[in-house]
This record gives C-alpha cells, sequence and structure tokens, in this order.
C-alpha cells in the first residue's frame, strides 16, 4: 500500500477514527502495533516465572495466595495480547515456542532474579507501576478497539499488583532494621532499572510511528516523567532514597545519576561511577540478556513437548 | 494445545446490564473453553458468562474482522 494510505489512515486517526478489525490496517500500522503487541505481551509472559519463582520467598499462606494470584493475572494479560496478535495473523505458537529465549522482546528487567519477598514486593510497586504507566496510556489513546477492551481487564488487575507492592513496601519499611535496610538494597537496583525500561530519551528517538497512529499518547521521557511522579514520593514518604528529585524550577523529575549508565547484573549494582554510557551500549546490554532470562523461559514452556506428544 | 479453536468470550455483570463482549479464548474443546473462560476472565464477580465457538458467529452487516470470516468461508473457527 502506498504513502498516501498510511498518510490518509494518520488523518483519520487524528480525528478520531477507530479501526475494528486488522483489514483496515495499512502495513505500516500493522507492522508498529505487531511491535508494540508483541513486546507487551512478551513483558507480560516472563513477568510470570520471575514472580513464580521469587513466590517460593512468601511468608504466609495468605502471601502465597495473592503472589500467585499475580502470576495467574499475568499469565492471562499475555494470553490476551498473544490472541489479539493471532487476529492478525500472527502465530503465537511460534512466538511462545518457536522464539530463542534473547529473542523475546520483554524488558531487561525481567531476566533479572528477584530473590526474596522485598525484591518481589518492590517489582510489584516499580515494574507493575512502569506497566501501568504504559498500558494505562495505551488504554487512554489506542486507535484499536479490540485492543483498548482488552485492556479494561489489564488495567484493573495491574492496580491490584501495585496495592500489593505498596502496602507491602510500607509494611517493610515501617519494621526498621533488616527490613528497612533489605528494602532500600531493592529500591537501588531496582529504580534505575525501571528508569531504563522506559528507552531512548525523547531527543534521541528514532520515529516509529507509534504516536502518529495513535498507539501511544505519552512520549518515553513523558511517561518516564509520570512513573516518578507516583513512585518518587512514595519512596520519599516511606524514608526511602532514590536517585531522584522533583526540580521546581524546570518542574519535572530529575535524576541524580549519569544516565543511562552499566549495570553488574551479578552485584545487582548500577555503576553510577562510571559515569554516562551510550544508548548503544545499553541496547547491546539488553540485546545480551540478563541472568534468567533462558530459565524464565524454560520455566514457561518446558513439558510442551512431553505432554503434546502424550495427545498424538 | 493440539487443535485449538478460538471462543469468543461474552459477560455479564450483574443484572439489568448487557451481556459484553469481553475477550476470547483458545481451547481445544467447550469443555476447557468454559475453564478456561472463566479462569482468564476473573476480574469480576459475573452474574453469567457464556463462550460461543467463533466459527458460530454469523455477522449480519459487516464483512471484515474476525466473524467476518466465517461468512466469506476463508478459515473456518480459525
Ligand atoms: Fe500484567
Ligand atoms: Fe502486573
Amino acid at each position: 500500500m502506498s504513502q498516501r494510505a498510511e498518510e490518509q489512515l494518520k488523518e483519520r486517526i487524528r480525528s478520531g477514527y477507530i479501526l475494528e478489525s486488522p483489514e483496515e490496517m495499512t502495513p505500516g500500522y500493522r507492522r508498529a502495533i505487531i511491535i508494540q503487541l508483541t513486546v507487551q505481551a512478551d513483558t507480560e509472559l516472563m513477568s510470570a516465572p520471575a514472580y513464580w519463582l521469587a513466590a517460593r520467598h512468601a511468608p504466609s499462606t495468605n502471601t502465597q495466595v495473592s503472589a500467585h494470584a499475580i502470576i495467574q493475572d499475568e499469565l492471562a494479560h499475555a494470553n490476551i495480547a498473544y490472541r489479539l496478535l493471532e487476529d492478525m495473523g500472527v502465530s503465537k505458537e511460534k512466538l511462545v515456542y518457536g522464539r530463542e529465549p534473547h529473542e523475546f522482546k520483554h524488558p531487561y528487567g525481567f531476566d533479572q532474579p528477584l530473590d526474596n519477598w522485598a525484591e518481589l514486593v518492590v517489582a510489584n510497586g516499580f515494574f507493575d507501576r512502569a506497566g501501568i504507566c504504559l498500558l494505562g496510556d495505551v488504554h487512554r489513546n489506542t486507535s484499536y478497539g479490540p485492543l483498548k477492551r482488552a485492556l479494561v481487564k489489564v488495567d484493573m488487575e495491574e492496580t491490584f499488583h501495585l496495592r500489593h507492592g505498596e502496602v507491602w513496601m510500607r509494611r517493610l519499611a515501617r519494621a526498621g532494621g533488616a527490613a528497612t535496610e533489605l528494602l532500600q538494597r531493592c529500591v537501588d537496583w531496582m529504580f534505575p532499572m525501571t528508569i531504563e525500561w522506559f528507552g531512548l530519551p525523547d531527543d534521541l528517538k528514532r520515529h516509529s510511528g507509534q504516536l502518529d497512529y495513535k498507539l501511544k499518547g505519552l512520549t518515553n521521557d513523558e511517561l518516564r516523567q509520570l512513573w516518578m511522579s507516583s513512585t518518587v514520593p512514595l519512596c520519599e514518604g516511606l524514608g526511602l532514597k532514590v536517585p531522584a528529585h522533583y526540580d521546581e524550577a524546570a518542574e519535572e523529575y530529575v535524576l541524580d545519576y549519569p544516565f543511562p549508565c552499566e549495570y553488574d547484573p551479578d552485584a545487582k549494582h548500577w555503576l553510577f561511577d562510571d559515569g554516562e554510557i551510550s544508548w548503544d551500549a545499553v541496547f547491546a546490554r539488553w540485546k545480551g540478556r540478563g541472568p534468567m532470562n533462558e530459565r524464565y523461559v524454560e520455566s514457561v514452556r518446558r513439558s510442551r513437548g512431553t505432554v503434546s506428544s502424550w495427545l498424538n | 494445545m493440539i487443535g485449538e479453536g478460538v471462543y469468543e468470550v461474552f459477560a455479564r455483570k450483574k443484572r439489568g446490564e448487557p451481556l459484553r463482549h469481553i475477550g476470547y479464548v483458545d481451547a481445544p474443546g467447550d469443555e476447557l473453553a468454559r475453564v478456561y473462560a472463566w479462569k482468564t476472565y476473573d476480574e469480576e464477580k459475573w452474574f453469567e458468562m457464556c463462550v460461543v465457538p467463533r466459527g458460530a458467529v454469523i455477522p449480519v452487516n459487516r464483512d471484515d474482522g474476525p466473524w467476518g470470516r466465517n461468512r466469506r468461508g476463508r478459515e473456518g473457527d480459525g
């Protein structure tokens, strides 16, 4: 299809047009939404094994239930996004079972081990909030009707995940002593991890069409600000240190460390002292994937072959 | 898992409200489609939920979209 068709569709979308079926998509629109939904589906899917391994650290049966309820939600969210892709002619089967672990498109944060209860609840407080910022924006703005409707459920449940994170962060912060120290260590690696998740700053961002086709409404930097506008006050209110502050004059949140910078996944430590690095170096690190990538992918599909062979 | 078909999921929040299309699941048969739908769309305490094989939905006035494919006889229940 021609460039003119793309421009016409963008024009109609600008005046509020909602697409209801894949047949209405131009090649450019289709390409952009497939990338967006693949990232969305992979992120939901990979959050499940990350949370699942961490749920072993739940301190009671009640917390086991709430942790597993979150995992169950994430798998449903993944399934919903893959199903939308399937209707666009993209094979869910191939996406879930046919790729190498490093080919999944989830953020680097979900390649990291969550080693204790505090890390799980901070993941809920930080990563799930990032999910709400990103998907809430898609929900409000997307020009694709089926996705807009699917996100009603997702947003509702993500809010529960976030609340779970916040309530537990508060409990650990109030406890003082070892609990609070551990919580601070989580914040130290997971805050910059989430900041990086939102991707390239706007002034470096290559043009992707996501905004023109109204697949989302806010830019990367706006989403990063949105995330900080609730996360920074939350942490400060709990007496936790975060490497960012509100700049009254600039009327925005400002990072207090070189961004982007290098990360040591084994030590769970950001190398602030080594200074700013290039985004190419960040992309290389993301591409190389993190320590849990293969284990997480393996854990969601290990029994596939065996069970299929029984059924054949 | 093998030979899965698409099922459309409809649900009503409470008495007096409309039955809405809320999503879809893939399932190898009606019984598992019921289970998958109930477990996947558990965000509300639904008053009523039902599943319909995609191939059974006959569009009346539109030929595009997943249901339109039934009319065009392209790929059955997808
Ligand atoms: Fe989710
Ligand atoms: Fe979540």
